[in-house]
């Protein structure tokens, strides 16, 4: 959904313009009352802004509190915010942005300023609401510290630490009494200090304490939770806009109201991330997207790259993609041109940031954008919801919009100086946690394109797995693995049978009881290493059952008979177990049909189907089929 | 009633029943919390940030939660825009 378009203005037949807010308003509410939801809850998303004013966005929000969102199928999640400051107002704001974001938000706000209470009490309401967020939402006025203008750096660490103690404290606290995920707002750093300048200069000053305290912070974070960075939101909006003394004194909101919309629309990427819905690839458009100038008129020499204003506009730019290569968003390249002509720059072009290897699929054609990016997502095996289209062409745009509504398609300005602020500002690749994998993801996924193209060569499947001379690594899940494993846990979707979802801290109470088993796979092949790919989580049920609760595995290693080689692998262990028969389950998502007749495949039989959720049975000593698997062991 | 406070009840109006959502709302120099069920102590923080905006004024931290009625109210729109 894209929220940097402050407004748009709509043809006479689809209502008001939306300028004229309070006619835009009615017009909306008439619109949910005739019962079109669906169309309402589009127009709003599409019209609502994060930096719009508090009693706008209190308007949006009610119009969205008027929604059955349970009907058109938004996901339920429950938030608990625990604060030391006036919460109501920005409860209902946060369940707007919740909302835009795909969500039904239930919020449970704790009383106020009783954080330590309600965190510490194993029976309090909080607990019982089971959340599977809850959000510590304290502000600077939480961090006092007792320290001296001129005191010493020992006696400054030692201050620093004894706060930072008291969090970590409560954050194990609530990790032990509850699996959800932590978010904890930092210090929005004030400004009006006593020392002025010298606050943010000598290291007892106000200013560079508070500082410290959310570096700190952050080093001491716990797995299965994030720092919410308030003080650089509190930057965004501006520190004189930020605070309002007056509404602190007269009922304890904590910052201006106006900001709510900028602080609950970020918290819900966040929230996104953490769910595993952020977007994964970004697919990109050439001329004038990511330089100025057609290339098949103008040729390289002719292309504006550098050397000019908006020249070194794109140039930044393509940094910018590149940055968010480096960090594991998979780039792809979608343009209408002659493909050779259309790669001269990224070989020859000497600012180019951007090189052919930097991009996984490379799609320069004459068809229409919408088809080229499905078969963009197929080839690297992704939804198209975790695309995000960019393309400077407006036409272009609204063709992909129409015909894949999935797909992002944020809206650029004429001015390339403004496309990162236009990308960055949508929360897209919003992510709570980075691993290795993430650092060479696109690496891998282009090399499965490449494996792809070999696939075309052979004539038939075998021959082709045999060519790769696959090996993989099965290992027990250790400290080093755990948080690439939960990553994997928590962000597959389709190659996901039980869609369950653990935390680091979860599954390490899981394996160090004796009832669960945990293992991890990688594959290499001559291609490359696709790093640790599948997890899967046994848990044995009784003396002759060992039932699969959780099996996830990258799609993007499917039909590479890694699936078998896993099976082959889990029947070892329930052999060494002792145990009789292995028990699958498949749970049903929206997301997961492609795995709906795994066990099938592998042998295993039905032996319960209640509403789609199957449950299948596979006696250990069945012979498996070892020329179906091409993987040898590491 | 001066034409300026005629002006600010006029503006005033439109924001009470925007806020309030109900058509209904008629309002008076006399009219207090207790004649619109939706102005609890919420709305009513609602309520004072929006008049803010819409007047472009600031009030004082004191006045935030101070007013009587809706005459009270106007009384501080004419002294904050002098």
């Amino acid at each position: 959904m894209n929220t940097t378009i402050i407004s748009k203005v709509r043809d006479s037949q689809s209502g008001p313009s939306n300028e004229d807010h309070s006619a835009y308003i009615k017009w909306l509410k008439n619109k949910i009352k005739k019962g079109e939801l669906e169309g309402a809850f589009h127009d709003i998303c599409e019209f609502v802004n994060p930096r719009m004013d508090y009693s706008l966005q209190f308007k949006v929000a009610r119009l969205i509190a008027s929604i059955d969102l349970y009907r058109l199928g938004l996901k339920p999640i429950k938030i608990a915010l625990v604060s030391t400051s006036s919460i109501e107002h920005f409860t209902d704001i946060l369940k707007l942005w919740m909302a835009v974001a795909g969500y039904q938000a239930t919020i449970y706000a704790s009383k106020f300023d009783t954080v330590f209470q309600t965190i510490l009490d194993a029976g309090s309401d909080l607990y019982k609401f089971e959340p599977d967020y809850v959000w510590i939402f304290c502000s600077y006025r939480d961090y006092s510290l007792d320290i001296s203008p001129g005191d010493s750096d020992e006696l400054i660490t030692k201050e620093i630490q004894r706060v930072i103690n008291k969090y970590k404290a409560l954050w194990q606290v609530l990790r032990k009494n509850s699996s959800s995920f932590i978010i904890h707002n930092n210090a929005d750093i004030p400004i009006n200090t006593c020392f002025g300048n010298l606050d943010g200069a000598e290291s007892w000053g106000r200013i560079n304490c508070l500082r410290r305290i959310n570096v700190e912070l952050s080093s001491n974070m716990v797995d299965g939770a994030t720092i919410f960075d308030v003080d650089s939101l509190s930057n965004l909006v501006g520190k004189s806009n930020w605070f309002d003394p007056r509404f602190w004194y007269h009922s304890k909101h904590a910052f201006s109201m106006d900001a709510y919309g900028v602080v609950a629309s970020k918290a819900s990427w966040v929230i996104k991330a953490a769910e595993g819905r952020s977007k994964k690839c970004i697919v990109l458009d050439l001329d004038n997207t990511i330089w100025g100038g057609v290339i098949g008129d103008d040729g390289v020499e002719g292309i504006s790259l550098g050397a000019s204003p908006s020249g070194e506009a794109y140039v930044d730019f393509q940094r910018f993609i590149r940055e968010l290569k480096n960090r594991g968003i998979i780039l792809a390249v979608c343009s209408k041109n002659d493909e050779e002509i259309a790669k001269q720059p990224f070989i020859d072009h000497p600012n180019m940031c951007l090189r052919l290897d930097d991009i996984a699929v490379f799609v320069a054609n004459w068809n229409n954008k919408a088809d080229n990016i499905k078969e963009i997502a197929s080839s690297l095996n992704i939804g198209l919801d975790s695309l995000v289209f960019v393309d400077d062409n407006p036409v272009e745009r609204e063709q992909v919009r129409a015909n894949l509504p999935m797909v992002a398609v944020p809206e650029l300005p004429d001015d390339p100086a403004g496309y990162i602020a236009a990308i960055a500002d949508c929360g897209y690749f919003e992510s709570v946690s980075f691993t290795s994998e993430d650092k060479i993801r696109n690496t891998m996924y282009r090399q499965n394109v490449e494996r792809k193209e070999l696939q075309n060569e052979f004539s038939d499947l075998s021959s082709f797995l045999q060519s790769l001379s696959m090996i993989s690594k099965a290992g027990e899940i250790t400290l080093e693995v755990l948080p690439r494993v939960s990553q994997l846990i928590n962000k597959s979707n389709q190659f996901h049978l039980t869609t369950t979802r653990y935390s680091e801290s979860d599954i390490q109470s899981m394996l160090s009881s004796n009832e669960y088993v945990g293992r991890f796979f990688t594959l290499q092949d001559k291609f490359g290493d696709n790093g640790l790919i599948s997890v899967i989580i046994l848990k044995r049920e009784n003396k002759e059952t060992l039932i699969v609760d959780t099996w996830v595995m990258s799609c993007r290693v499917l039909s590479r008979s890694m699936e078998k080689f896993i099976h082959r692998e889990v029947v070892g262990i329930a052999k060494m177990m002792g145990v009789m028969r292995l028990v699958g389950r498949y749970i049903p998502s929206p997301k997961n049909k492609l795995v709906s007749g795994l066990y099938k495949e592998l042998g295993f039989s039905l032996i319960d189907d209640v509403d789609g959720v199957t449950t299948w049975e596979f006696d250990v000593k069945s012979i498996i089929n070892n020329d179906s698997i091409f993987i040898n062991y590491a | 009633m001066s034409v300026i406070r005629k002006e600010i009840q006029v503006k005033l109006q439109e924001i009470f029943v925007d806020l309030f959502d109900d058509d209904g709302i008629v309002i008076s120099n006399d009219t207090t919390a207790k004649d619109i069920d939706e102005w609890d102590s919420l709305m009513h923080i609602t309520l004072m940030v929006t008049v803010e905006r819409e007047f472009g004024i600031k009030f004082r931290a004191e006045e935030i939660g101070q007013l009587k009625c809706v005459g009270e109210l106007i009384d501080l729109i004419v002294e904050r825009k002098g």
